[in-house]
């Protein structure tokens, strides 16, 4: 049962042959393609490296962007803001100048109308005295008579007297 | 085999030879390239199928040899590659009925260990020099008879390890089929489980032996 024969040397010789042909067929091969596998997902995993600080970088642009924005917003709003408070102040000061007219103008027109009730005052009074004269003269009588109108008369026109005027 | 312990001879050119070991090594052979085959007929970078178990070998042999010798091994992996590979179905081959394990022959397996042994000698002088042949004679030269029993019994203990392994397997196979009667299979059964796990083990075992071996002659000297 255990007797050595040629039979050692060819199973020696088809070993040999075995392995030369599997180097060939199969080793090289899968060695080969394992380092192509490895150099594939060492290539991804370098990729997604490269995507994420690509990412990242864009990430930080975009809010670099987003703050220049809002930035420029808050600068427009504020202009407009300073704007119309200009406008606003303008007008107020326009409204004034108005008024401070109109009231000037009434003033004149105060005064005009004064003057004009002065006027028709002292026509009135010229009138009173010509009636008063016509009295005196109507009534003729004596000096002392006549003082008394006078002085009564006077007296009147002091009573209605109206401002600084003379009469 | 027929009958145990006869083995059918043919001469050839004024030699002997053990046809049955013959015609299985060559099948063994066959279904070894022809999984290769299978396994590499399409490599694609995501694998399925055989793809997946030729490169888990593969991975397997190459962390072996990275663990045992580191990268100066690397030249070996495809011999070690081809030793577990036709051990497995080897080993295996004997347990389909009608079929015999090439390894049930220590032709076969004497032939191996000698391949392998010769191979780490010659790695050693070739890549160590007289460095290598000095390490038989330390610590002192009286020690160089214990070291060459230790050289003389590695490939013979490798090779009867595998064939006593192998045969004794067989051997049992049969004699269970002929004691136990036909309608009580499972010792039997368990019994070619059995064998299915030593075929595996020693597949290993001789693998990693002819390792550790070769990354004596191969790996660097520690300081």
């Amino acid at each position: 049962m255990i007797e050595l024969n040629a039979t050692f040397f060819a199973q020696i010789l088809n070993f040999v042959l075995l392995a030369i042909l599997l180097r060939a067929v199969a080793y090289k091969p899968v060695v080969k393609m394992l380092k192509a596998r490895q150099d594939k997902i060492q290539e991804s995993l370098d990729k997604a490296d490269a995507d994420v600080a690509e990412a990242d970088k864009l990430l930080t642009q975009y809010k670099e962007k987003l703050a220049q924005a809002n930035a420029k917003a808050e600068e427009i709003v504020k202009n407009a803001e300073r704007r119309s408070g200009e406008e606003r102040e303008a007008q107020r000061a326009a409204v004034k100048t108005e008024i401070e007219q109109m009231r000037s103008s009434a003033r004149a027109e105060i005064a005009r109308e004064r003057e004009q009730a002065v006027t028709q005052l002292r026509a009135e009074v010229v009138a009173l005295s010509m009636a008063a004269a016509g009295k005196i003269i109507a009534k003729n009588m004596d000096e002392k008579e006549n003082e008394k109108l006078v002085a009564e008369f006077v007296d009147r026109l002091d009573k209605d007297k109206i401002g600084d005027l003379p009469c | 085999m027929h009958e145990i312990g006869v083995r059918e001879t043919v001469q050839f050119a004024g030699y002997t030879f053990n046809w049955e070991t013959l015609t299985m090594t060559w099948l063994a052979m066959a279904i070894v390239l022809l999984i290769a085959y299978l396994a590499t007929r399409k490599l694609s970078l995501v694998p399925s199928g055989w793809q997946i178990v030729v490169e888990m070998a593969v991975e397997w042999v190459d962390g072996q040899i990275d663990a045992m010798m580191g990268e100066r091994g690397r030249f070996l992996a495809p011999l070690i590659f081809s030793l577990f590979l036709f051990l497995l179905v080897s080993n295996w081959l004997g347990l389909i009925p009608f079929l015999a394990s090439p390894t049930n022959d220590w032709n076969t397996t004497l032939g191996l260990a000698l391949l392998i042994i010769v191979m780490v000698h010659v790695l050693g002088v070739v890549k160590k020099g007289g460095h290598y042949i000095g390490h038989f004679f330390q610590p002192t030269p009286v020690f160089f008879i214990i070291n060459l029993i230790e050289e003389l019994a590695k490939p013979l203990t490798l090779s009867l390890r595998l064939f006593g392994n192998i045969i004794a397997g067989e051997i049992l196979i049969i004699v269970l089929l002929k004691l136990v009667p036909i309608w009580m299979p499972i010792p039997a059964v368990l019994w070619l489980a059995f064998s299915v796990f030593i075929g595996g083990v020693q597949a290993i075992v001789f693998t990693m032996l002819s390792m550790a071996y070769l990354s004596n002659a191969v790996k660097k000297e520690e300081e």
